[in-house]
């Protein structure tokens, strides 16, 4: 096999960092999905600010299924804040380690 | 104190494997259930018995070989547990995402949204047809609701031809994930249900090597390869499922 056959060959098979990038993204918000009170919600910094900030202890949220949940602020703002943490930590972590091993 | 009146809901997965001359979909299915039980720690129920004589041809992937994909229906009077996981033995299942649907009250929730590494593989039936589901994925309790569902995915697998022309559907051979999206289509009064709220990664090429590291999954394919976190993935590549490698990718899996 020539040189250029080869080098398009390892090119080929190289990792291709921005479809990684994007993969590890999605699993990313698949993990921030937390299941609370019998319904399912994605953990941005928008509810978790909006919890921070209102002012009674009990209220309802939509869910990711469209129904009204019923929520204790402080126990779900505690719940979402570790939530949101561990599974940023660890995208952090897996995000560090695809640059390590980007090819092209 | 526990209260002994409380029930205890049982939960578990469901597949499906019926083989056909080329594929031995029993070796894929049990192979499933090893990634479930250390995945999951569920029970698994493999369906390998079918209800009458099938037939039907792949006409996408693996184009022209047998596939017998006609009982998924069923599915909702076999499953002996209260809470299923309805599961493709081609769905490797890597991670508790899952469990999240079941922790939650909706009937069922299938599916919508998948994509390969290149690009989205959601779509519609046909031009003037609405989008079809994956039913590779499926998380239902035992409710009314679901089991209209089930029931009526059986009345448009019974009537096919007929439900593809009111559906303007673009092929003719028989997909679970039509009737099912038309089955939801129905019974959400015409419109779709809110789907799985994440995307499906699909390997649609041929595999050949998956590889463990950490935390990560090495994917090869023919021309390509990719690293992802350890994740669920749907693999179509039936060849690879079978191969001695799928096999030792499995052992070291269940070793960690």
């Amino acid at each position: 096999m020539s040189d250029i056959n080869e080098l398009v060959e390892e090119i080929k098979q190289a990792t291709d960092y921005q479809i990684n990038r994007r993969i590890l993204r999605e699993k990313t918000i698949t993990d921030l999905h937390v299941a609370y009170n019998n319904g399912l919600f994605l953990v941005k910094p928008e509810l978790i600010a909006f919890l921070a900030t209102w002012p009674n202890e009990e209220l309802f949220l939509e869910d990711t299924y469209e129904n009204p949940i019923k929520i204790n602020r402080q126990e779900f703002l505690t719940q979402c804040q570790q939530h949101y943490q561990m599974v940023m930590n660890s995208w952090h972590i897996q995000h560090d380690e695809l640059k390590r091993i980007r090819k092209v | 104190m526990t209260n002994l009146n409380a029930s205890v809901k049982s939960r578990g997965v469901v597949l499906f494997a019926f083989n056909t001359d080329t594929v031995n979909y029993e070796l894929i299915a049990d192979r499933a259930r090893r990634l479930i039980t250390h995945t999951l720690d569920l029970p698994v129920t493999i369906i390998t018995e079918m209800s009458g004589s099938q037939t039907n041809t792949r006409l996408g992937y693996a184009h022209g070989t047998q596939w017998f994909n006609g009982d998924r229906y069923r599915a909702y009077e076999l499953s002996p547990y209260d809470e299923t996981l309805l599961l493709d033995s081609d769905y490797l299942v890597l991670d508790r995402a899952l469990l999240k649907i079941l922790d939650t009250t909706v009937d069922y929730n299938i599916m919508t949204d998948n994509q390969n590494f290149v690009q989205t593989m959601t779509g519609n039936m046909g031009e003037l047809s609405l989008n079809y589901v994956w039913a590779t994925a499926i998380a239902f309790r035992k409710t009314h609701r679901s089991k209209m569902l089930f029931d009526l995915v059986g009345r448009v697998q019974n009537n096919y031809r007929y439900y593809s022309k009111l559906y303007n559907i673009r092929r003719g051979n028989f997909r679970n994930d039509y009737a099912f999206a038309i089955a939801d289509n129905i019974i959400n009064g015409y419109t779709a249900s809110p789907g799985i709220p994440w995307t499906m990664l699909t390997v649609d090429k041929t595999v050949k090597a998956l590889e463990i590291n950490n935390n990560n999954i090495m994917v090869r394919e023919d021309d390509a390869a990719h690293v992802i976190p350890k994740q669920s993935l749907h693999i179509m590549d039936k060849v690879y499922l079978q191969s001695d490698a799928y096999e030792e990718f499995i052992e070291q899996i269940c070793k960690n």
